[in-house]
């Protein structure tokens, strides 16, 4: 049996060097593996499980936020614990976060120093081959090979393309490379061997910084995370080149950078539609995880564009006015997390350009993030019988300031061409 | 001496009234009395009435059931009869009446009573119910997003005022159930001329929500036109259907607003739940041919809109701290 099985191996002896690589990786590295479990604490269960590594001699642990973000939230339902390559557990405390680029750091308690894994000073070479490590599906741990694919372009904080299967689980666990220091920690998937991985600097800016002032509150510092990377977020979209597209009609804006994709539909092969419809919508590709069903930091621009020869005014805008009343937010966040809108609406022409509109703007605050608001904006034109053009947009997490500044310059950017 | 004498049913209706000049007069079931009486319950003979020169006097002849003067519980023998007095015999009753009693003071014919009677009229009654169906098949292509045929416009059309039809059709069968005059068609004359109306009304409503902003304090006032309307609906079904005092016909009409709105509200209340996560905001958009108010400027707008951040964020701090 042992021959067949050598026999097979020496048959793919690329991939069994890879294999052989991966292992001796894994072997020197497993005693600074971790699994990371959230425990409820009226069950006693856990609630959610992820990976993670330690990066210090003292016992800290970087792991993703998301997989501690229970404990974040809500301190009194959960404990933090960890699971070892020898099977151990205990308790782990949370010491630090940076929810913009999902990452958290934790400690165990050490009785002596421990071997850890060593942050890269350098950012791999596109090609690359690195090893990403993990408990996937709380299947054990296990360590996946994989390619180094440069950073993702659409997306405004760092994202590392990673060409290998990152799994639920592994999140938190690290990406190392050949010298078995960190280069990145997996994040997210989009399945089909494409992984996500946040870059090495973020951890290394997040450790740095906590070894020099670590933070008073978890909730603050979140606060002050959100509030700076709205600013900077907006900030960009603000300077960015507002580019005016013709949708029908109408004149929309589209911001060139590539973090903000666009997308068009119509129905302009349906020769018997009594409305010609056309839709342009942009949005942000990516947001931030706060916890399962409270995402923030989104951005979204709409456009529809509507026209008919074939039914009178009043039945137009009457269907044009049904479709307002579909109108939802981009996020699921409850009642713990935020007020319920506050809206105004009026007719607004703006001076500068020739369109009219019934314009409304609501807002709602976020409880545990003080100064951060969702904002949602939407207008229709009410000045031609026949055409009218809606422009709308919603931004996640948003000072006051910020978003009244892009209300203003949106709401000057639509036009008739 | 002459007595006037009413026949009253079980139900306090007035059945006859009859005037005599005879010293004895005779009531019961039998074909020989003076006043017959169908009521199974009163005997053929069953009471007599006779006058002795001074009093009329009234007696039982040995009935089964008795003959009770009102209020009391002694069967009548040579009771001295008292103009107004009410005797009941089986279940119905007779009221004796002398020609000297009097009687109440006569009411003018209101013009607001032939204003009401124009409703009744078949042209005006044909113009409010086309009128009204026609707003309604309107309504309806409006709220098809598809192309629609005439006759798909017509057949719910025609539904939609039947089933209006059905108020006042109801109201007209329970006037006559209770012995009043049914009045159908001024019923129906009166009730279609509200239903269009209240069209109307719910038309001006949309004008002067789509052309104000919310920075107009006085859009409540606006919630008080249907309740003014249906209040004068119900108070005029009450007026044409029914006998009443104007005092009674404020009552049933406020009480009727009152079951309907305030049901209406407390459904309303019931079904929004706890945390509406959806933004709510007036959607009225009409064709530009209704607007009649200015537009705002930008500048206007996100002032307007900074109040809404303050009013969040006092939210937000009231509620945690709940």
């Amino acid at each position: 049996m042992k021959s067949i099985f050598a026999l097979l191996l020496m048959c793919f002896s690329t991939l069994s060097f890879a294999v052989e690589q991966a292992e001796e990786i894994f072997k020197q590295l497993a005693p600074s593996l971790y699994q990371i479990r959230l425990i409820d604490k009226a069950s006693g269960e856990k609630s959610s499980i992820g990976s993670g590594f330690q990066i210090s001699s003292d016992g800290l642990i970087a792991t993703n936020y998301h997989v501690i973000s229970g404990f974040a939230r809500h301190p009194h339902k959960y404990t933090i614990e960890y699971l070892d390559n020898k099977g151990n557990k205990a308790a782990l405390t949370l010491k630090s976060v940076d929810v913009i680029n999902d990452l958290a750091i934790v400690q165990r308690e050490v009785p002596s120093e421990m071997p850890f894994f060593e942050i890269a000073q350098q950012p791999p070479t596109k090609g690359e081959e690195l090893y990403s490590l993990g408990n996937p599906h709380d299947l054990g741990m296990i360590v996946v090979p994989g390619t180094y694919n440069g950073l993702k372009n659409e997306s405004f904080n760092d994202r590392i393309h990673f060409t290998g299967s990152v799994n639920s689980g592994m999140s938190g666990g690290p990406v190392v490379n050949k010298a078995t220091q960190v280069v990145g920690i997996n994040v997210a998937t989009s399945g089909n061997q494409i992984g996500f991985l946040v870059p090495h600097d973020k951890l290394l800016a997040l450790y740095q910084q906590y070894q020099e002032s670590p933070p008073t509150s978890i909730e603050q510092q979140m606060a002050a995370q959100l509030m700076q990377n709205q600013e900077k977020l907006i900030t960009t979209i603000m300077n960015s080149d507002w580019q005016l597209k013709q949708l029908g009609r109408g004149l929309i804006p589209t911001i060139d950078v590539p973090f903000v994709r666009c997308w068009g539909e119509s129905n302009s092969d349906k020769a018997d539609a009594q409305i010609m419809a056309a839709v342009a919508n942009c949005d942000l590709d990516e947001n931030t995880y706060i916890s399962a069903d409270f995402f923030t930091g989104s951005l979204e621009m709409e456009y529809r564009y509507m026209e008919s020869d074939k039914i009178g005014s009043t039945k137009f805008y009457h269907i044009f006015e049904r479709q307002l009343n579909q109108v939802a937010p981009g996020n699921l966040a409850g009642k713990d997390d935020v007020t319920e809108y506050q809206c105004h609406h009026d007719l607004v022409m703006p001076q500068t350009s020739n369109i009219n509109n019934k314009a409304v703007f609501c807002t709602r605050a976020y409880k545990d993030f003080p100064e951060l608001y969702d904002v949602l904006y939407i207008a229709i034109s009410i000045d031609h019988e026949q055409y009218a053009l809606l422009s709308h947009f919603t931004i996640a997490g948003v000072a006051q300031e910020t978003s009244l500044a892009f209300l203003a310059k949106f709401m000057e950017s639509v036009s008739w061409k | 001496m002459e007595i006037i004498i009413e026949e009253i049913s079980h139900g306090h209706k007035l059945l006859s009234r009859q005037k005599f000049a005879s010293n004895t007069i005779t009531i019961g079931r039998g074909y020989d009395n003076d006043i017959i009486v169908s009521d199974p319950h009163v005997c053929p003979e069953h009471l007599q009435l006779q006058f002795n020169g001074e009093h009329w006097l009234v007696s039982d002849q040995g009935s089964v059931n008795g003959s009770f003067l009102e209020g009391s519980k002694e069967n009548v023998i040579q009771h001295k009869v008292n103009s107004g007095d009410i005797i009941s015999i089986g279940k119905s009753q007779v009221r004796f009446v002398f020609p000297s009693h009097p009687v109440a003071e006569s009411i003018a014919i209101s013009p607001f009573e032939s204003l009401i009677n124009l409703a009744r009229h078949p042209l005006v009654l044909a113009l409010s119910m086309t009128l009204f169906a026609f707003i309604g098949g309107w309504i309806i292509n409006l709220n098809n997003a598809n192309e629609v045929s005439l006759t798909q416009i017509l057949v719910p059309t025609i539904g939609l005022t039947l089933g209006f039809a059905l108020w006042p059709a109801g109201i007209a069968l329970v006037s006559h159930l209770t012995k009043h005059d049914a009045r159908f068609w001024t019923q129906m004359g009166i009730s279609f001329i509200f239903f269009n109306l209240m069209w109307l009304s719910d038309i001006f409503e949309n004008v002067v929500h789509f052309n104000t902003s919310s920075n107009f304090s006085l859009i409540w006032l606006l919630s008080i036109i249907p309740l003014v309307l249906a209040f004068g609906l119900f108070w005029l079904n009450c007026y044409v259907g029914f006998h009443m005092t104007l005092r009674r016909r404020n009552v049933v009409a406020s009480c009727l607003i009152f079951l309907l709105f305030g049901g209406s509200y407390i459904i309303q209340m019931s079904k929004q739940p706890d945390f509406n996560p959806r933004p709510q905001f007036d959607t009225t958009i009409m064709s530009p041919a209704f607007i009649f108010a200015p537009s705002s400027n930008v500048e206007t707008f996100v002032n307007d809109a900074t109040k809404l951040f303050e009013k969040a964020t006092k939210s937000a701090k009231a509620e945690s701290k709940d």
